[in-house]
């Protein structure tokens, strides 16, 4: 496997970015209009980078960053996600998440206030292990993909942010190799 | 004090490099503003001498100011001020310790073993519930702060703020915030916050509250390079001297009459009327003034009850304190609490606490106007008056019919109300046996009965040179 993963990132020029003085909803349109621009035969963008002044990767904004940025309304609900770390089941948190909602509220009203608020508060800072060279190989990739908790890593060339690596077109990458694989045993067989 | 200055500066690396890992470090110049080391060597140590207990001290490079020790107790490396090592709930050579689906049997003494440490007015009681270390208590770098209680738990390379417990938990690396109480078996790397109450057992139950930061600060606060303040130790503090009389005295009179099965520790301060029944256990260090103790209560060390009557089979726990208030029978206050009504003459505001209530360790009451806490209720957190009882109480049947969990304030319990309540009631009927409450004459003797008559012998440092401060190495045996 020599293959580098230069050619299977997505070049940040494609990617969905924002200022980190943007609202949560002009993040979410970014990100809305890049899909729509993007190769409609791959597969969608899920998360939006967020760029200080100079255009330096600051922060990614996830789906799941937005999602949970509905729940910031209820402080009761931060106690709630904070007992996590002291051994209570997905289930009990489940439900008293379930029972501190305000009842008959519907979803756009849990939106209008979040969405108004800067990106910043939401993001997540790139920790030291998303980081990956655009140079390394396909095979330390996957290595850094399965040991990490990340979904997709940052591609920099010479410190910069030049693309984003997803595990979506690394996987993509190894079901052709498999198919490749098999028809040349075919062949063989033939 | 050179190799004191020294022994200092080494537990503190030992506990920061324990720490490390939580990015948390103690400041040695900050610590040193906690308690400075001319202060400590001003005191001497003394240990209890019983027939009951073995007789097992071994002290080495170690300052004990002001500390007791009562059976077999090892330090060495340490720094001890005020503090209690009560070894008299140690198991013993033949015991069978049971531990889950393990029976496990006990070849030697257990011992108290307190390595490279720093201990500030901390109390160290009951048996290791390690089960690693049956036979060892260990305290290994480790540093805990005023009114401190290490009640059956093991620990390494941890930190612990004032006024924090730990109960029956091995605990290995973690900081305990002040005011917290931890119960749940193991803990492992955790920087626990102040004012964090949470009980645990894995295959059952999960309580967790903690007190709203500000609200609580008013009575503890405790900042790193200050000495804690707040209204717990403004209390403390104005009984300070009381104490001072008490540990002078060198023959000390017997204020108080006792029944012959009750047992009243000369080193506890009682003032003004006092009345103590049959089978009841005063500690040392407690502080009694004009209390009625019911047949079979008990008061644990550096407690303070004033102005009170507690009826029979109450278990006041380590540190906790009453004042102005009437406690039915089978009342079980927790570790650390603050109960504090106020007195008669302004606006009758006692606080009354029903028959076989259970008051949560580490409970805040402190009321002005009148409160009534209903017979079999479970009590928890900060409360000043009556709507807020309504948030941080609930009648024990309720509980015990809980199956899946609940919240109520900023209390989540997860798990089986009645496994929960069922273990702390077994634990208060263990405490009263463990105590002697249902002595007869004959059968059920406890530590009222057992530590009476007991013996003091003091021990004190080198008073100059560099070893000033530090005792010397001392072997006690029978």
């Amino acid at each position: 496997m020599n293959q580098t993963i230069k050619a299977l990132m997505v070049p940040i020029s494609e990617y969905a970015t924002v200022n980190k003085d943007a609202t949560l909803f002009e993040a979410v349109l970014a990100l809305e209009k890049a899909q729509e621009k993007y190769d409609q035969t791959k597969f969608q963008h899920r998360a939006v980078l967020v760029l200080d002044k100079n255009n330096k990767v600051v922060g990614k904004l996830s789906q799941l960053n937005v999602l949970r940025a509905l729940e910031l309304e209820s402080k009761k609900i931060d106690k709630i996600e904070e007992i996590s770390q002291f051994c209570f089941g997905a289930k009990y948190i489940a439900n008293q998440l379930e029972q501190s909602r305000v009842k008959g509220t519907s979803l756009k009203e849990i939106c209008s206030k979040p969405s108004k608020i800067k990106v910043e508060k939401f993001m997540k800072q790139p920790e030291e292990y998303q980081y990956i060279e655009e140079e390394t190989s396909l095979e330390v990739a996957i290595y850094q993909l399965l040991t990490g908790p990340y979904l997709s890593l940052l591609v920099v060339r010479k410190g910069e942010v030049v693309g984003v690596l997803r595990l979506t077109d690394v996987f993509l990458t190894v079901v052709q190799a498999m198919k490749e694989n098999e028809s040349t045993n075919k062949e063989k067989k033939g | 004090m050179l190799e004191l200055e020294r022994l200092y500066e080494r537990i503190i690396q030992r506990t920061n490099i324990n720490l490390r890992e939580l990015g948390f470090g103690i400041n040695p110049d900050e610590v040193q503003n906690l308690i400075s080391l001319s202060q400590i060597i001003k005191f001497y140590a003394y240990y209890g001498i019983t027939t009951q207990h073995p007789i097992d001290f071994q002290f080495k490079n170690s300052n004990l100011s002001g500390s007791y020790f009562l059976g077999k107790c090892k330090v060495t490396n340490s720094l001890l001020y005020k503090s209690d090592i009560r070894g008299d709930e140690l198991k013993k050579k033949g015991d069978i310790f049971i531990y889950k689906n393990f029976t496990i049997p006990i070849k030697n003494n257990e011992s108290i073993d307190i390595q490279d440490s720093m201990l500030i007015k901390t109390l160290v009681h009951n048996f290791s519930h390690d089960p690693e270390t049956p036979e060892q208590f260990l305290i290994k770098d480790t540093v805990s702060l005023h009114c401190a209680n290490i009640h059956g738990s093991t620990s390494r390379g941890c930190y612990l703020e004032p006024f924090a417990t730990v109960d029956l938990t091995a605990m290995r690396d973690c900081v305990i915030g002040a005011f917290s109480y931890i119960q749940t078996g193991e803990i492992n790397r955790m920087n626990i916050k102040p004012g964090t109450i949470w009980v645990r057992d894995p295959d059952s139950f999960n309580f967790l509250y903690r007190h709203p930061a500000k609200k609580l600060a008013e009575y503890i606060n405790f900042q790193h390079d200050k000495l804690p303040t707040g209204k717990l130790i403004d209390f403390v503090v104005t009984r300070k001297e009381d104490f001072q009389v008490v540990f002078e005295t060198i023959n000390k009179a017997q204020t108080v009459s006792i029944p012959s099965s009750a047992s009243l520790d000369r080193y506890a301060v009682t003032k003004s009327e006092t009345r103590i029944c049959e089978n009841v256990m005063v500690a040392q260090r407690a502080y009694l003034q004009n209390v009625w103790l019911g047949k079979g209560a008990n008061v644990q060390e550096n407690c303070y009850i004033i102005n009170s009557r507690l009826e029979r089979y109450n278990v006041t726990a380590h540190g906790a304190k009453i004042v102005e208030a009437d406690l039915g029978e089978g009342v079980f206050v927790g570790f650390n609490s603050f109960l504090r009504g106020q007195p008669n003459e302004q606006s009758s505001s006692r606080l009354t606490i029903g028959k076989g209530s259970i008051i949560m360790p580490h409970t805040i009451i402190d009321i002005s106007d009148q409160l009534h806490i209903p017979d079999n209720s479970l009590v928890w957190g900060l409360i000043k008056n009556k709507k807020e009882l309504e948030t941080n109480s609930i009648p024990i049947k309720e509980v015990e019919k809980n199956v899946n969990g609940f919240s109520k304030g900023d209390l989540f319990f997860e798990g089986d109300g009645a496994a929960f309540i069922k273990a702390f009631k077994d634990r208060i009927q263990h405490i009263l046996e463990a105590n002697g409450a249902f002595y007869d004459g004959k059968n059920n003797k406890g530590h009222a009965q057992k530590n009476q008559n007991m013996s003091f012998n003091t021990i004190q440092p080198y008073s100059e040179g560099d070893y000033k401060g530090l005792y010397p190495t001392i072997t006690i045996q029978p």
